[in-house]
């Protein structure tokens, strides 16, 4: 939310202010953020190219088909995955409630919206060590389907593409490798990005309840912390799609 | 304004300037925000619906690419509602808006480049029977 309104008779950049009308802070925030995409991007397009020239992939809907307490043994495609999907959403949705009540001035407003969206953030990193456990079961992790063992687990992913048990054993090994490779350094990646806003939140939850920002005249750190946890929900809108979707 | 107003404390950008918690502009940006949050919903209940439509129905080949565009549309579409309300940067000058997202066109290019050279290995492979 810029303050200032810009005349555009004047030259922006002939000095004395802020050509982006932004402070410096979030002009960087943005800019860490932009890198950050391009980290997310290049690990995900790694994956896309892996994934283009492999023969064979394991299914999504075979892989990720469990939901703990309904269906814990599969059976549930994508169930569990739209459910922490919508939790990322709504505490993204508390985090501009914040942001509007730091615009509004109202502190019992901010204060509020952090706690749901610090909620939301520990929420979703629950889920997300469920389904790790729940994969690290059934043999999946860094490095696993080398040795021809979990062959069950392996026959599964690969349900509705092919039966023959040598052609798996063998290129279905070895996609269901890499595939998971992939999918624990990137949902780890995210994860470790939610774990570090979930902390972020909380530091800004207390610097408000301390007055810091009431003091200060103005609660521009809850955008910038805003803008980080936004990115968050964004990299795993791309996350679902390139992970559970095609 | 004063060119140290955007250094070290930069309260003088942002105090004089809040809005009323219950005046109809706040009232009216706090349903924008609800609204947004249906949209995204929305559109991911039509992901999952189409992605378990498919995995039903066995779809595959020209038909799970078509589905494909339709959830790299979807995806966009999301990203764009995320950035432009909930990230603000739709309200923020054009010069700020060109600075992000010019770059981000480099995807562009890396998308392409790195799906095409995949393919190709695999044709390659595939046709001097190395898999």
């Amino acid at each position: 939310m810029s303050a200032i309104a810009l005349d555009s008779k004047e030259n922006v950049w002939s000095g004395g202010r802020s050509p982006f009308n932004l402070s410096y802070g979030k002009v960087m925030m943005w800019y860490f953020l932009m890198s950050d995409a391009f980290t997310f991007g290049a690990f995900l397009i790694s994956y896309g190219t892996t994934r283009f020239f492999s023969h064979l992939w394991p299914d999504a809907n075979e892989v990720f088909a469990s939901f703990p307490w309904f269906a814990p043994e599969g059976g549930a495609p994508m169930a569990f995955v739209s459910l922490m999907t919508f939790i990322l959403i709504v505490s993204s949705v508390t985090m501009v409630l914040a942001v509007h009540s730091g615009h509004c001035n109202d502190k019992a407003g901010v204060i509020k919206w952090m706690i749901w969206t610090i909620i939301g953030g520990i929420a979703f990193l629950a889920c997300q060590a469920w389904e790790w456990t729940h994969l690290y079961h059934h043999g999946a992790w860094w490095g696993s389907f080398r040795n021809g063992e979990h062959s069950e687990s392996l026959q599964h992913f690969f349900n509705h593409h092919t039966t023959d048990a040598a052609l798996i054993a063998k290129e279905g090994a070895d996609a269901a490798h890499k595939m998971f490779n992939f999918f624990f350094s990137i949902t780890g990646f995210h994860g470790a990005h939610v774990a570090s806003g979930v902390v972020l939140n909380i530091i800004i939850l207390l610097n408000t309840i301390n007055g810091t920002y009431e003091k200060r005249g103005h609660y521009e750190m809850v955008e910038k912390v805003g803008l980080y946890w936004h990115f968050v929900d964004l990299v795993w809108v791309f996350v679902f799609t390139c992970f559970y979707l095609l | 304004m004063q060119f140290s107003d955007y250094e070290q404390d930069q309260s003088r950008l942002y105090n004089q300037h809040f809005h009323d918690k219950n005046s109809t502009d706040s009232k009216a940006k706090v349903k924008n925000i609800w609204k947004i949050t249906a949209y995204l919903t929305i559109i991911t209940l039509v992901e999952v619906g189409i992605g378990l439509y498919s995995h039903y129905t066995h779809v595959i080949g020209g038909l799970k690419t078509i589905y494909n565009v339709i959830f790299i549309l979807m995806t966009l579409l999301k990203a764009g509602l995320i950035v432009s309300v909930f990230m603000h940067l739709g309200d923020e000058i054009k010069n700020m808006i060109m600075t992000i997202l010019i770059p981000l066109t480099l995807f562009i290019w890396f998308i392409i480049a790195f799906l095409a050279d995949g393919g190709w290995w695999l044709k390659i492979n595939e046709y001097f029977g190395i898999r």
